[in-house]
């Protein structure tokens, strides 16, 4: 009985809203909000992000709350969404980020444009768009600013992103793919890193026989693969979309380079990505 | 309730008997480049574009892979929007079809509100695209008729006047068939991208029909029907629709409407591009007919379509359409914590209720949901 009580609180204080992020025009001074406040499931996100909604699905969303705030002309549409964890809500910034300007420490990671600023924190993906066109940079960044101070939790980008070499990485180019890895159906979700001589790739199976099992269907798929000695297990192959490859297992993880450009130490590249794999 | 009988009515309507005005046209098949498939296509309406009938929706394709080997297999429409991914997406899709711009056509949508900002949206769009035109320019997500503005339509007239986008269209994702109603009269939208599928098809079918025979380009999305995505793995939906011809049957029932001219499904790897390759050589079959006949039955008895038709028949005056989101929220999403905190918001009378109490129901659903065993579901759920 006593268990049944405690689960039900617990289902009550998971549904009950945090006010912590809720959207708040006040947390500016001199900005108001505008008409009601928003919220939105993932059945009824069409209804505002008619079209894009599904690139919200994609990450987990949960559900999301919006207010507009206005001070004299200038209007600041700002969006909360949660996703199911830390790495989704990360996930979503970095699809979403601009990848021609820089990122900020805002939270896992942030950026502020003149018309646009976004940041993840913990599992909350936050949004803040502005009209009319100009400079809105003061402005976003002080709700993001005072917004990001309001959520508590995880404000460290996930560990993998750190396992990618620096060398030759493009900044701020690591992104998580929430399905379909290279476009592979077999890499179900993972890291994607852009480096100025191919791409590199990160997944994470259950368990290193559930990783066994993925790399023996990768190895069939490629035809003419050879063995190469990376890791636990890797092979190197040529494909005709993919180019130059070569994918590794390191326990739960698959990893590899692909796209590699002409003469590109395929092997090689993945065995440094290899050694930074705990 | 007589669930059984509409449920009937709806497949028969729907699935087992092609919809009226569904007679078979000659299409034009070609084999794509470099691919074993027979692509076919279709002319896109007055635009006079040969699109391929199966095109390529990039929303949330991640990998530019995909998209250069759906355009060596002969596909050759591809739908982004400025939107997607933050504008990612354009990028991307501009990437992986910059060494064969002129074999494909590629179309982009703005959100933009007013002339000036469609227009700047425009100019963003060919810049991240890399290239000077689209083929087909939209208006993003219209879901009424007083959205189709002069200075919206101003604005499309000027990216053509100025060649930046050779045809311009809207797509609806709500209240379409008014929206499309709305867009034939303005005589200047040359295509529409309207949602359509097996499970959204009586009141869509006139009004695509409406369009096709005006000389609208006439392109479907959400063939999938949506639901596809969002069935979660290890659940019995996503078992029953994981099943190997699903998607396919399902987009295949789409193209069976010579009023549709392309379609443009997300794909997001190699597989899923192979599967929908196939619906342009594998005519709808009776097994097809089967495997969507089993999920419209799965969802039918369950799934409120929110057509609010039963609102004001329940004599204890229940938000009936309410009460099945909050119960689809714990069952079909598995959040029963958010189901539980919606149900309360609730007028009162949906926790005071007792459905169980009531002789017999006088909820009919039109599409064959099972209000009262759902209802009383939820009154044991949440109360």
């Amino acid at each position: 009985m006593a268990a049944r009580m405690l689960a039900a609180l617990g289902l009550l204080s998971a549904a009950l809203p945090a006010a912590a992020q809720k959207p708040d025009c006040s947390l500016v001074p001199g900005w108001t909000q505008h008409g009601p406040a928003r919220s939105f499931e993932p059945d009824n996100l069409f209804e505002y992000m008619d079209g894009n909604a599904e690139g919200y699905l994609l990450y987990r969303f949960v559900r999301m709350q919006g207010v507009t705030c206005r001070s004299g002309g200038d209007t600041v549409v700002f969006d909360v969404s949660e996703m199911a964890d830390p790495e989704w809500a990360y996930g979503m910034f970095t699809a979403n980020r601009d990848p021609n300007s820089p990122t900020e420490p805002i939270g896992m990671g942030g950026q502020i444009l003149p018309r646009k600023a976004t940041f993840a924190k913990d599992r909350f993906y936050v949004e803040f768009s502005a009209e009319p066109e100009k400079d809105h940079r003061a402005a976003l960044r002080a709700f993001a600013l005072a917004m990001e101070k309001r959520i508590a939790g995880r404000s460290r980008p996930p560990e993998t992103l750190g396992w990618f070499s620096p060398e030759g990485l493009k900044p701020d180019s690591v992104r998580l793919v929430p399905e379909s890895v290279l476009g592979l159906r077999l890499l179900q979700r993972g890291y994607v890193a852009e480096y100025e001589f191919g791409k590199a790739f990160l997944v994470a199976e259950s368990s290193p026989e559930a990783a066994a099992g993925v790399m023996a269907k990768l190895r069939a798929r490629f035809t003419g693969s050879q063995a190469v000695a990376v890791a636990e297990e890797a092979f190197r192959a040529s494909d005709r979309y993919l180019g130059g490859l070569c994918f590794f297992r390191k326990g739960r993880y698959i990893g590899g380079f692909a796209n590699l450009k002409e003469g590109e130490d395929a092997a090689g590249a993945a065995a440094r990505l290899a050694a930074r794999i705990p | 309730m007589d669930g059984k009988a509409s449920r009937r009515s709806f497949l028969a309507a729907g699935l087992a008997a092609p919809a009226a005005g569904l007679a078979r046209r000659t299409m034009d098949v070609a084999y794509g480049v470099g691919a074993a498939a027979p692509v076919s296509y279709r002319t896109l309406g007055r635009t006079g574009l040969k699109v391929s009938a199966v095109g390529f929706g990039c929303m949330i394709t991640s990998d530019a892979s995909v998209i250069e080997r759906a355009a060596e297999a002969g596909i050759n429409y591809f739908d982004t929007a400025r939107g997607y991914q933050g504008g990612n997406n354009e990028r991307m899709v501009g990437a992986a079809l910059k060494s064969r711009r002129k074999q494909v056509y590629i179309s982009t949508k703005t959100h933009g509100a007013s002339k000036q900002a469609a227009l700047a949206d425009l100019e963003t769009s060919l810049r991240e695209l890399g290239t000077d035109y689209v083929d087909v320019w939209y208006l993003h997500g219209i879901g009424n008729p007083s959205q189709l503005t002069d200075e919206a339509l101003e604005a499309q007239q000027t990216a053509k006047q100025q060649g930046k986008a050779r045809f311009v269209g809207l797509s609806t994702h709500s209240n379409q068939a008014e929206v499309i109603q709305a867009a034939i009269r303005t005589g200047k939208i040359d295509v529409v991208l309207a949602a359509y599928n097996f499970t959204l098809f009586k009141t869509l079918e006139p009004a695509l029909e409406a369009a096709a025979k005006a000389g609208l380009g006439v392109i479907a999305m959400k063939t999938m029907a949506g639901g596809f995505r969002k069935a979660r793995p290890g659940t019995d939906l996503h078992a029953r629709l994981s099943r190997q011809g699903a998607m396919l049957a399902a987009l295949k029932w789409v193209l069976r409407n010579p009023n549709v001219h392309t379609t443009v499904p997300s794909m997001t790897d190699m597989d899923q591009l192979e599967e929908n390759l196939k619906a342009m050589r594998e005519p709808f079959s009776e097994a097809d007919q089967q495997i969507l006949a089993e999920h419209l039955r799965h969802i039918g008895p369950l799934y409120c379509r929110g057509c609010n038709r039963c609102l004001d028949q329940c004599p204890q005056g229940l938000p009936i359409p309410d009460m099945l989101r909050c119960l689809m929220y714990a069952e079909g999403y598995g959040e029963f914590a958010l189901g539980r905190e919606r149900f309360l918001e609730l007028p009162p009378q949906a926790a005071r209720v007792r459905c169980r109490d009531c002789a017999a129901c006088a909820v009919r659903c039109p599409n064959g949901v099972r209000v009262a065993e759902r209802l009383i579901r939820a009154q044991e759920l949440f109360v």
